[in-house]
């Protein structure tokens, strides 16, 4: 049940997807994503169902975890795709009471589906094989620019790992709180709204109350293990955009331009250019080839009295 | 060898809205030479944390100083050199793990020590090696046991190089196996490179391992010394409610029945105490009378129960979390026993075994195929009345004080029979019994559960399941995570709980608790019963519970010791004064035997 949510769930496995710098791999699915939105013809859902086939069987994960990731959104689906069919105007293939389906309603339905189906099969791809501390991390530094007009880029990229981390935990807490809540008499699938929704107060009261209490014994033990902010820190990964990065993002790219009619879409391969020039732009600023710059910075953030106030503060 | 940390003089308040501090640590002083091993004892809210947080720079304290690796906590920029040299682990695994894969959690520390890059990957590959981690280094932390999280923990600091390693309760939460194992890790780990331990603990068995052994209480340091001196003092530190280790105790209560007196450290090992009992029989021979056979003949089975009545029935129960996927995972195979009505059913096994799975069968919070469960008469397993079945059973989770939502103790505790849809009188009278039962004041009833302290809340959430009037009621480690004296009085309960009529199925790692409580026992091992029985023929096959991975009860293993001297020794009583009184039994029946062979 509550287990089976994939989104965000790494998959460790050796693949090229999995080795692939993580920025380039955030670049090329916003620009799969972007894609997704802008097909419209029966071929450029073809190619890019292949394209996303091919991406599967390279990352080595197996399909059906994929395709889990459909599951929380199934209903959906659904729902867009019915509901596309009988709101299309012209020929009726069968009417039922006052709605009528159509071909043109099939056809637009079809093509939110799989605009949905292969949005999420990408954007879970990304997840299945990067963790989510290095999606965090290529987001810090991609977003490393924009410290220099005050943007918290450590603290938000912090902040998205820590909560990555704790959404199996109290996933699975929210399982136990439940079965002890039933075990208690409490329902959760049967009854009116009202009756449900006071159903979950119990839930989500205690699940409130232990995230805060996890959240203050997590800051204590940060604290204890030096972690004063993101000045003078180091990092165990270092990220690298070796050339197979840039020929997947150019195969990206090719792929782009190639499923696509380019004389109607010219400013796509314009804005992946963009996007390619971007990861190339950010991947240099980084200096992390030059790896002694950030020695230097950590000798010369040295011994800072970051962790007085916090030892002061009662 | 120079001190690496001196409390000198500490006291620390904590505040509280609208009301005095509450003095945490009161005129501690404390020295901890470079490279030994310190226990802390004391029990739930002794001040024990406070002072490692004090000695953590997590705390500056109020009066007095803490001095550690020559760095002055209340210096200017001094609790980062602290904290570099000094680590910490804290009681609940999950709290204190930052990364989503395992080495990039170990990483964590050196990260923010600004290491530079090649010498992180270093560190974290040799802590992953020290503390057997290296297979999980990309693991999601989540799906590691208790104990290898709190070896996570452990690697995290060793990555950092540390001096000194503070245990803040970390073995508090986890099984007696694990527990074990972890300490002879993290202890064979700072002998190797000579790192200060300071272990704050209510486990005996662990305070024992040290060096030296503190007890606090009230924030004051009330025993020091080493382990002999300090447990053979059992009276004191039993008031302080804290255990003893079951040698200590049975060999100390012995020779106060016999009005014997025993040398310093001469009860110091199981080994030695052997002798120590030993040595008090034969001198006080002539004092032996018959009185203490019939004594042992009383506390047999005061309590009759009908071999007859069967109260629920398992047969072949079999189930597998996650069938179908790659992580398929069989937690049960071929289980079957049965629940005889107003006994206690202890289950143990080790982490992992299905125990938690097996319970969750039996309120048809699970339900599977194959396999048939029973409770009163009606089928838990498929289709059955679950509303009537989880009205008549009672489950009680571990760490049930973390289900507590209500705005009060009274709401919390009717929240069972409102749903039950009972009478608002009906519902108001049960909570009255529920809170007399488990011994929560009135007044209290009002008050947020919040509100409340540790054990209390813990007594209200026992209570919000009584109040269902439960016929079985489901114990999944009612005593976790509390000190020996919160055990014990939690214990109390729920043994009387048998007196209001209720069958009780007690699910435990520990092996004492069981053996005291219940009638019979059901042992899993990877999901299969390895033994069913009466408690007595359970806790004497120790062949049995070595391979499910478990270990005799304390005091039944110092008594299998006596009876290689001791012929005819019963080792089947699982407290101290139980214990004892057997010994003197054995010793009075069989003088010559018996006394014969101690000389040898």
């Amino acid at each position: 049940m509550l287990k089976d949510i994939s989104l965000g769930r790494f998959y460790p496995a050796e693949s090229p997807l999995h080795r692939m710098d993580p920025r380039a791999k955030i670049l090329a699915t916003l620009v799969l994503m972007v894609l997704v939105f802008l097909a419209n013809n029966v071929w450029s859902f073809v190619a890019y169902g292949l394209f996303s086939a091919f991406c599967i069987a390279l990352s080595r994960v197996p399909p059906i975890h994929v395709f889990k990731s459909l599951k929380p959104i199934l209903f959906l689906i659904v729902f867009a795709f019915l509901l596309n069919v009988f709101s299309g105007k012209g020929d009726a293939i069968f009417t039922i009471g006052p709605v009528s389906a159509t071909w043109e309603g099939l056809w637009t339905g079809l093509r939110m589906a799989a605009r949905l189906i292969l949005l999420i099969t990408t954007s879970s791809l990304l997840t299945l094989t990067t963790t989510p501390i290095l999606v965090a991390d290529a987001m810090e530094r991609m977003m490393k620019p924009l410290q220099k007009i005050g943007f918290p880029a450590h603290e938000m990229a912090m902040m998205m790992s820590i909560a990555l981390r704790f959404v199996p935990t109290l996933v699975e807490e929210t399982d136990k709180i439940m079965k002890a809540q039933s075990s208690r008499g409490a329902d959760y699938d049967t009854g009116g709204i009202l009756r449900r929704a006071r159903g979950l107060v119990s839930v989500l009261v205690p699940l409130f109350i232990g995230s805060f209490r996890r959240a203050d014994e997590l800051a204590v033990a940060m604290e204890a293990r030096c972690y004063r902010g993101g000045e003078g820190r180091t990092r165990l990964r270092v990220m690298k955009t070796a050339g197979r990065d840039y020929a997947a993002f150019a195969v990206v790219l090719a792929f782009l331009q190639g499923s696509q009619p380019f004389w109607d879409y010219v400013f796509i391969p314009l804005l992946g250019a963009g996007m390619g020039l971007a990861s190339r732009v950010i991947s240099l600023s980084d200096g992390f080839e030059a790896q002694g710059g950030m020695v230097e910075d950590a000798v010369a953030t040295g011994s800072e009295t970051y962790c007085q106030p916090a030892a002061g503060k009662r | 060898m120079p001190d690496f940390i001196t409390v000198q003089d500490a006291v620390f308040e904590y505040l509280r809205p609208e009301s005095t501090p509450v003095r945490a640590v009161d005129h501690v002083d404390l020295s901890v030479a470079q490279g030994s091993h310190v226990a802390v004892l004391g029990r739930n809210g002794s001040g024990k944390s406070t002072l490692a947080r004090l000695i953590n720079a997590l705390e500056l304290p109020l009066e007095g100083t803490v001095v550690v690796a020559g760095f002055d906590s209340q210096a200017e920029g001094s609790a980062w050199e602290i904290r570099q040299r000094c680590g910490m682990v804290f009681q609940n695994p999950d709290n204190q793990i930052v990364g989503t894969t395992v080495e990039e959690d170990v990483a964590f520390g050196p990260e923010n020590l600004g290491v530079p890059q090649p010498e992180i990957r270093r560190a974290v590959d040799e802590a992953l090696a020290a503390v057997g981690l290296s297979e999980y280094a990309v693991r999601p932390p989540h799906l590691l046991s208790g104990g290898q999280k709190q070896k996570l923990a452990i690697a995290g600091i060793l990555a950092m190089k540390p001096r000194c390693i503070l245990l803040d309760e970390a073995t508090s939460m986890l099984d007696p196996v694990s527990r074990r194992d972890f300490m002879d890790m993290v202890i064979d780990r700072v002998r190797r490179d000579g790192i200060t331990l300071v272990n704050i603990t209510h486990h005996m068995e662990e305070a024992v391992l040290a060096e030296d052994v503190v007890v606090l209480s009230q924030g004051r340091v009330v025993a020091h010394g080493t382990p002999a001196d300090v447990f053979e003092a059992v009276a004191e530190i039993r008031a302080e409610g804290l255990d003893v280790p079951a040698h200590m105790e049975i060999a100390h209560r012995l020779a106060e029945s016999l009005g014997a007196t025993l040398v310093h450290g001469e009860t110091e090992t199981p080994a030695k105490a052997v002798d120590a009992v030993i040595r008090v029989l034969a001198e006080s021979k002539a004092d032996r009378s018959e009185r203490f056979s019939s004594e042992t003949a009383a506390s047999a089975a005061a309590v009759t129960i009908d071999a007859t009545h069967i109260l629920s029935a398992v047969q072949k129960l079999a189930f597998t979390y996650l069938k179908g996927t790659p992580f398929s995972n069989r937690a049960l195979e071929e289980v079957s026993f049965q629940v005889r009505r107003g006994e206690i059913l202890g289950i143990v096994g080790h982490s992992g075994s299905g125990k938690s799975t097996l319970v969750q069968h039996l309120n048809g919070l699970l339900r599977s195929a194959p396999g048939v469960v029973t409770v009163l008469g009606l089928d838990a397993s498929r289709g059955g009345d679950i509303r009537a079945i989880r009205q008549k059973v009672g489950l009680l989770f571990q760490y049930p004080e973390h289900q507590l939502f209500e705005e009060t103790v009274r709401g919390d505790i009717a929240f069972g029979p409102r749903r039950m849809g009972l009478p608002e009188e009906e519902v108001e009278a049960r909570v009255l019994e529920a809170a007399k039962i488990v011994g929560i004041a009135e007044a209290d009833l009002d008050r947020s559960p919040f509100e409340l302290s540790g054990g209390q809340k813990r007594r209200a959430a026992i209570a919000g399941i009584l109040s269902m009037r439960p016929e079985v009621l489901i114990l999944d480690e009612p005593a976790a995570g509390l000190d020996p004296a919160g055990r014990d009085e939690i214990l109390s309960y729920v043994s009387s709980l048998r007196d209001h009529g209720a069958t009780l199925v007690l699910v435990s790692h520990s092996m004492e608790d069981v053996a005291r409580l219940a009638d019979r026992v059901l042992m899993l091992d990877h999901g299969r019963v390895a033994a069913f029985g009466d408690t007595r023929d359970v806790f004497s096959d120790e062949a049995t519970l070595e391979r499910a991975g478990l270990s005799l009860p304390a005091s039944t293993a110092f008594l299998k010791r006596l009876a290689l001297h001791l012929p005819g020794l019963d080792t089947a009583r699982f407290t101290a004064a139980a214990a004892a009184t057997a010994v003197l039994a054995a010793a009075g029946a069989a003088p010559a035997n018996g006394n014969g062979g101690a000389a040898c």
